[in-house]
Order: structure tokens, then C-alpha cells, then sequence
């Protein structure tokens, strides 16, 4: 890796681990290995919104030429968010394309993202499917959103209307995961979350 | 330098027979004899320049003093300018005097030359509160460094020299931007000038390539300048009007100016495009393959349908299945007349087999053509394989007795067969979207006459050459080649004539 990248890494961890917001447990990096080509990030949920409470483990890969190229960062934590995919983690985020700057550093980063929870934007998806949902049925995108948070990422509140329907599909063999993405999909309609599933 | 006039030239340049080009050709128009084409083709010259990128950067640097002379700015700032305007002067003075300058480099998003003076407020401030006036901190490495190493524009965004190095050589070698580099900040849209990438990147091959790029608008925006289209060459080739014309590069490539395509006799640069969007979607064969095929509904086998008859007959030795193409359901409740199937009235059904005939019969048509204009364009490229042969033969020839001088008409035969296999080549396209009339009958017997004698003569060459038949084949390559040539000749000034005359009328 080059030298400059790994400099970089070092220092950014260091004003990461001595920030504001890692004292508040609201942001955490670690390196993953020994190469600084790769990191794990962590965010907390913000405050008066369906994340609240939860915990949010990101990938963060940083590519040869950092900082010149931004890192490539990933949800590991799945999620209900339009701007990240409900399947693979991507996250659709200007500052990660072409909006980025060699300024701009870890902490930048984790701190947008964090924004990015507080106010999706359903106009530049990534998800269609979340991003439909947020904007013609917010009610039932808040309430998918932090049922996924409290499933996924320790959030504190439990759905037993969700959590009854997950069973029924359940209990007709189909995994918990693959039950909660349909229904998710579907609005929380069992029938045609059924019919999704075995078409 | 005239050219930032011809910038504004409309596409008229297919008019290769047209002599509006100039004064400079009056001279020439006194000798030649108006009504003979031949003559005029061969004395009209074409004067071009071939230029290096270094030449090309003098002639863009004399092209900004113009604009200096006038506007007093920074040079960079005025390639800036004029990049944005597209090269064009007189649109970028014009707008200059309109009254606000400033808000002309904010659109253009260049630095404001005359805000020099301004201390940047943000910098100034950190460099007070952190660390004392000599020592900054770089935003990109993070590094605690003197201000000596530390570089900025005007809009107060600093930072170290190795950083700016790093961050101008991702930008022009892995991204291939240079004309529109902004500040490495977030969110700056100032530009960065060339004096300042010449200065911050280290690598000569870094500002090679920067060079090459800022020159390359230069070449893209100014219509009497074209880069040489062969894949290394660097060359720009400079003309004083644009005319559809054959020019030959220093590296030896020879193309067409106004259109950029290989020297493409007779036909011109509009047909020629058409043809090649043409060949290059080759949608119409998967059209006709996807309205002319369905698959055999039990086996899945494709089936063409190939007569008008409805009654398929599946080809799969195992199958046989018999359906009907309309509905492709089973045939037996069809019985004989294929026209009760009751899915398609009989007027729809005839129409769509009329379609289908139509579509089928222009596909044949094209790939007639197709076929010979690849054939062609395949010989052609092994016909420069064989220069390297041909070599070989002259230097055998040397060894029999013959001086340098007199081997040479192989090399000649060589050439002239190289030429000849090119314009047939390009006379397929052209015979392509002809229509039927006298003219175009004659057009075919010089097509095929010519064809006949660059195919005797490519024969001829094939030949092993003996100390015995050497005279004997010399004096019959020689015959020969004249001929092609003269051939060749003939075909092209018909074509031209028939263009002045307005003889070819066109299909689609
Ligand atoms: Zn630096
Ligand atoms: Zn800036
Ligand atoms: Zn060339
Ligand atoms: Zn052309
Ligand atoms: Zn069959
Ligand atoms: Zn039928």
C-alpha cells in the first residue's frame, strides 16, 4: 500500500479515536488485519429516528490510491433505508463517487452516513423497492425501518404485529430472513407476501 | 492566424467538387479546362502541415496572445476562457466587454485573476490559532508541514506539493482529465491552471500526458485541425479549409480529412457514415433472423420459414412435428387451407408474408454488398502483409543483375494494387445505396472491369519470379498495374462527374 494511504489511516484513526463523537460511543473505526487496506466502522443509530438504538457495523476497504480515491464502504448491518441496499449493503452517497475530496477523511465519512440515516434520500436510490415505500407509505417505512434495526442491529423496539406475521410464514418453512424481506417488500401484506414467495 | 473563423464553418465539407474554397485556387483555375474533370482533380491541390504536439501547443500559445494582446490576463486563464467558449475568440472578447468579468470566470470557473491580493481569511485564521506563521497543516496527508512546501489557488485551499503531485497525477493519468482539474478541496470548483500543474507534477511523462490533454480540446474545438487517427501517432494535420480530402500523415497513414475515416474514393464522408452506423448494428440480420425463425413448439428446434406456406414441418429428423407458423399450434385442425387458422385473418396474415419477404430480400441485397466490401477490406490488409514480401523479391531481383532503380515496380505494383482494393472497396457503398439508371449502369462496368484487373493483378504478383521469366513478368506487371491505375482513375472521375451532373440518385 502506498505511503501515503497508510499515514493517512494512522493519523485519521488517531483523530477518530480522539474525537467528540467516539466518546459519546457515536462512531468507532478498528483496523481489520494488520495492512490498512481494510477497516471496520461502526455508527450508531441517530436520535428521532427508526435507527435509534441500533448499531451499525460497516465495511470499509481503502483502495490503493486512498486518499486521492475515495474508500469503498459497505453496510454490513442489513438495513431498511433507501439509500442502501436491503440485499448487498451498497450505499448510494455523492461523497463516495464523485463528490469526494482527499480532504475528506474517516471520520467525514462515518459522520455523512450518519447524516444519511437522519435524512434518506428517496429521490437518489439505491433500493427502489425501501426508496417507493419511503415516499408513498413513510408510516410503514418507519416502522419496517426500525423493526429491521431492532432484528438487525439491536434496536429496542419490538413489533408483534411484524414479529406474528414472520412466524406464520415461518412456520409454511421459509427462513426468517427471506420472510422479513418479503413482507417488508409487500407492506406487511401476509397474502401477497405468500404469493411473492411461492410463485 | 485565420482558422478561429472557420471554427464556425457549417457541415459543408462533402462538397469535394466544389471550388469555393478560396482565392488561392484562381491561379489554378486559369490552366485547367473547366469541362474536364480529370484535370482539374489532379491539378486542385490540397495544402496541408503535419504537427507535432509541441508545434500544436505554439500555435494554441499564439492563438491565447491574440486574446492577450487585447484582454491583459494571465495566458492560462485565457486558455481557460477560451476553452470555455469552444475556442471561439471573438464570442469570449465579446463577452469579456459585456460588462462583468467576474461573473464571466465564476461561469467558466477560473480563479479570478484580479483577486490576487486577497488574503484567503480561512487560512490566515489557522495558521494564527494552531501552529504560529511558518507551519501549516496539509488537509490531505494530515502532516504538520512549513508553508514553503504548502500550494494553493486563490481560493485559500492549501496544500503540500506532494499531496497537489499525487492528487494532479490520479486526475490526469487514471482519470484523463486535464482541461477541467479543480482544487483538490471538497466542493471547489476552481480550476487549475497549466502554469500550476507544469509546476506541481514532477513526472515528465505526467505532463506529457497533461499536455496531450489540453492540447486535445484545442485540436477537437478548431475544425482545420485533426489528430492523425492511427492508434500511437500524435500528430495533428492542419488545413486551410475543410474539404473531403486524402491526407497522409508523417507516421504514413493516409485518411480522409473532413471525416477522419480511411481515404474512402468515391464515395463520400455522409454515405460512408451511414454505411458504417450501418455494418455496426447489425440489428437488421437479428431482426430478420427474429421475424424469419420461431422454434419448433414440441422441440424447440429453429425453424425458417422459407416458403409462404403456413404448413411447417418441423426439420429435427425426430420430431416432424407439423404446426401452423401464424398461431404455432398443432396443424391437423388447420386441414388444408392454412388460412383457417382462425387466430390471423387471411389479408393480415398475407401482408405479414409480404413483410417478410421484403425484409428478407433487402437483407440479401445487403449482404451482397457487405460481403464484397468486407472481402475487399480483408485483401486489403493481407496486401500490406505482402509488402514485406515484396521486399524479399526486390532484393532477390537485386541479386539477379537488376539495379535498385528497376526493381522498384513492385513496390509500384504493390501500391496501385493497395489503391485499387480500396476503392473498390468503397465503391460497394456506394453501389449499396445507388439507384438504378443509365449512369449507374456504367458505374458497374467500370466497377467490374476494375475489379477483373485488380484481381489479374494480384495474381501476377503471387508469382515466383525466376532469373527466366523476370524481363517477361517485369514487362506484364508493368502492363498491368498501368492499367488498374488507369482503371481506377476512370471509375473515380465518373463518379465525380456524376456528382457535379448530379447523375446518382439514392436509395433509403
Ligand atoms: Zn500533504
Ligand atoms: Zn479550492
Ligand atoms: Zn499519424
Ligand atoms: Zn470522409
Ligand atoms: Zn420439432
Ligand atoms: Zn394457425
Amino acid at each position: 500500500m502506498a505511503n501515503i494511504a497508510v499515514q493517512r489511516i494512522k493519523r485519521e484513526l488517531k483523530e477518530v479515536l480522539n474525537s467528540d463523537e467516539v466518546a459519546r460511543c457515536s462512531i468507532h473505526v478498528e483496523l481489520v488485519g494488520e495492512s490498512f487496506a481494510e477497516l471496520k466502522g461502526e455508527i450508531a443509530g441517530p436520535p428521532d429516528t427508526p435507527y435509534e438504538g441500533a448499531r451499525f457495523q460497516l465495511e470499509i476497504k481503502i483502495p490503493e490510491t486512498y486518499p486521492f480515491n475515495p474508500p469503498k464502504v459497505r453496510f454490513v448491518t442489513k438495513i431498511w433505508h433507501p439509500n442502501v441496499s436491503s440485499v448487498t449493503g451498497a450505499i448510494c452517497l455523492d461523497i463516495l463517487k464523485h463528490q469526494w475530496a482527499a480532504a475528506m477523511t474517516l471520520r467525514t465519512v462515518l459522520l455523512s452516513l450518519q447524516a444519511l440515516l437522519a435524512s434518506p434520500e428517496p429521490d437518489d436510490p439505491q433500493d427502489a423497492v425501501v426508496a417507493r415505500q419511503c415516499k408513498d407509505k413513510p408510516q410503514i417505512f418507519h416502522l419496517t425501518a426500525q423493526h429491521w434495526a431492532n432484528a438487525y442491529a439491536g434496536g429496542p423496539s419490538i413489533n408483534t404485529d411484524y414479529e406474528n406475521k414472520i412466524r406464520r410464514l415461518k412456520d409454511l418453512g421459509v427462513t426468517e430472513m427471506n420472510a422479513r424481506a418479503s413482507l417488508s417488500s409487500c407492506d406487511w401484506d401476509l397474502e401477497r407476501a405468500t404469493e411473492q414467495i411461492f410463485s | 492566424m485565420d482558422s478561429d473563423e472557420d471554427i464556425m464553418y457549417d457541415d459543408d465539407y462533402d462538397d469535394s467538387g466544389n471550388e469555393s474554397s478560396g482565392d488561392d485556387d484562381v491561379e489554378f483555375a486559369m490552366v485547367e479546362e473547366p469541362n474536364n474533370p480529370k484535370e482539374r482533380q489532379e491539378l486542385d491541390e490540397y495544402p496541408y502541415e503535419v504537427l507535432t504536439t509541441e508545434q500544436i501547443l505554439q500555435h494554441m500559445n499564439e492563438c491565447m496572445k491574440e486574446v492577450n494582446i487585447v484582454v491583459e490576463m494571465p495566458s492560462t486563464v485565457i486558455r481557460m476562457l477560451l476553452n470555455h467558449f469552444r475556442w471561439d475568440k471573438e464570442k469570449l472578447m465579446e463577452r469579456y466587454y459585456d460588462g462583468d468579468p467576474e461573473k464571466l470566470f465564476t461561469e467558466a470557473h477560473v480563479a479570478s485573476p484580479f483577486a490576487k491580493m486577497a488574503v484567503p481569511a480561512k487560512i490566515a485564521k489557522k495558521e494564527h490559532r494552531r501552529t504560529g506563521p511558518s507551519v501549516e497543516e496539509c488537509e490531505i496527508c494530515l502532516s504538520t508541514l512549513p508553508s514553503s512546501v504548502m500550494s494553493g489557488l486563490e481560493c485559500g485551499h492549501r496544500f503540500c506539493v506532494s499531496c497537489w503531485a499525487e492528487y494532479l497525477t490520479t486526475k490526469i493519468m487514471s482519470e484523463g482529465i486535464g482541461q477541467t482539474i479543480s482544487c483538490a478541496a471538497h466542493n471547489c470548483e476552481i480550476l487549475i491552471d497549466d502554469a500550476t500543474v507544469m509546476k506541481l507534477v514532477p513526472d515528465a511523462k505526467v505532463r506529457l500526458k497533461y499536455q496531450h490533454l489540453i492540447t486535445n480540446s484545442f485540436v477537437e474545438c478548431n475544425r482545420l485541425l485533426r489528430w492523425c487517427p492511427s492508434p500511437d501517432c500524435s500528430s495533428v494535420i492542419r488545413v486551410q479549409h475543410v474539404e473531403s480530402r486524402p491526407v497522409t500523415c508523417r507516421c504514413g497513414h493516409t485518411f480522409c480529412f473532413a471525416c477522419g475515416n480511411n481515404w474512402h474514393e468515391p464515395v463520400r464522408c455522409t454515405l460512408l457514415r451511414k454505411w458504417i452506423k450501418k455494418c455496426d448494428d447489425d440489428s437488421e440480420t437479428s431482426n430478420w433472423i427474429a421475424a424469419n425463425t420461431k422454434e419448433c413448439p414440441k422441440c424447440k428446434a429453429t425453424i425458417e420459414k422459407d416458403g409462404g406456406c403456413n404448413h411447417m414441418v418441423c426439420k429435427n429428423s425426430h420430431c416432424k412435428t407439423e404446426f401452423c407458423w401464424v398461431c404455432l399450434g398443432p396443424w391437423e385442425p388447420h386441414g388444408t387451407s392454412w388460412y383457417n387458422c382462425n387466430r390471423y385473418d387471411e389479408d393480415e396474415a398475407r401482408a405479414a408474408r409480404d413483410a417478410q419477404e421484403r425484409s428478407r430480400a433487402a437483407l440479401q441485397r445487403y449482404l451482397f454488398y457487405c460481403n464484397r466490401y468486407m472481402n475487399h477490406m480483408q485483401s486489403l490488409r493481407l496486401e500490406h502483409k505482402h509488402y514485406a514480401t515484396v521486399k524479399e523479391k526486390m532484393e532477390e531481383m537485386q541479386q539477379h543483375n537488376m539495379s535498385w532503380i528497376e526493381v522498384q515496380f513492385l513496390k509500384k505494383a504493390v501500391d496501385i494494387l493497395c489503391q485499387c482494393r480500396q476503392t473498390l472497396m468503397y465503391t460497394y457503398v456506394f453501389a449499396y445505396y445507388l439507384k438504378k439508371n443509365n449512369q449507374s449502369v456504367i458505374f458497374e462496368d467500370n466497377q467490374r472491369d476494375l475489379e477483373t484487373a485488380t484481381e489479374k493483378l494480384s495474381e501476377y504478383l503471387e508469382r515466383d519470379i525466376t532469373q527466366e521469366n523476370l524481363v517477361d513478368i517485369k514487362q506484364k506487371v508493368q502492363d498491368k498495374y498501368r492499367y488498374c491505375d488507369s482503371r481506377r482513375r476512370v471509375l473515380a472521375e465518373h463518379v465525380y462527374e456524376g456528382y457535379d451532373k448530379e447523375w446518382w440518385e439514392y436509395n433509403d
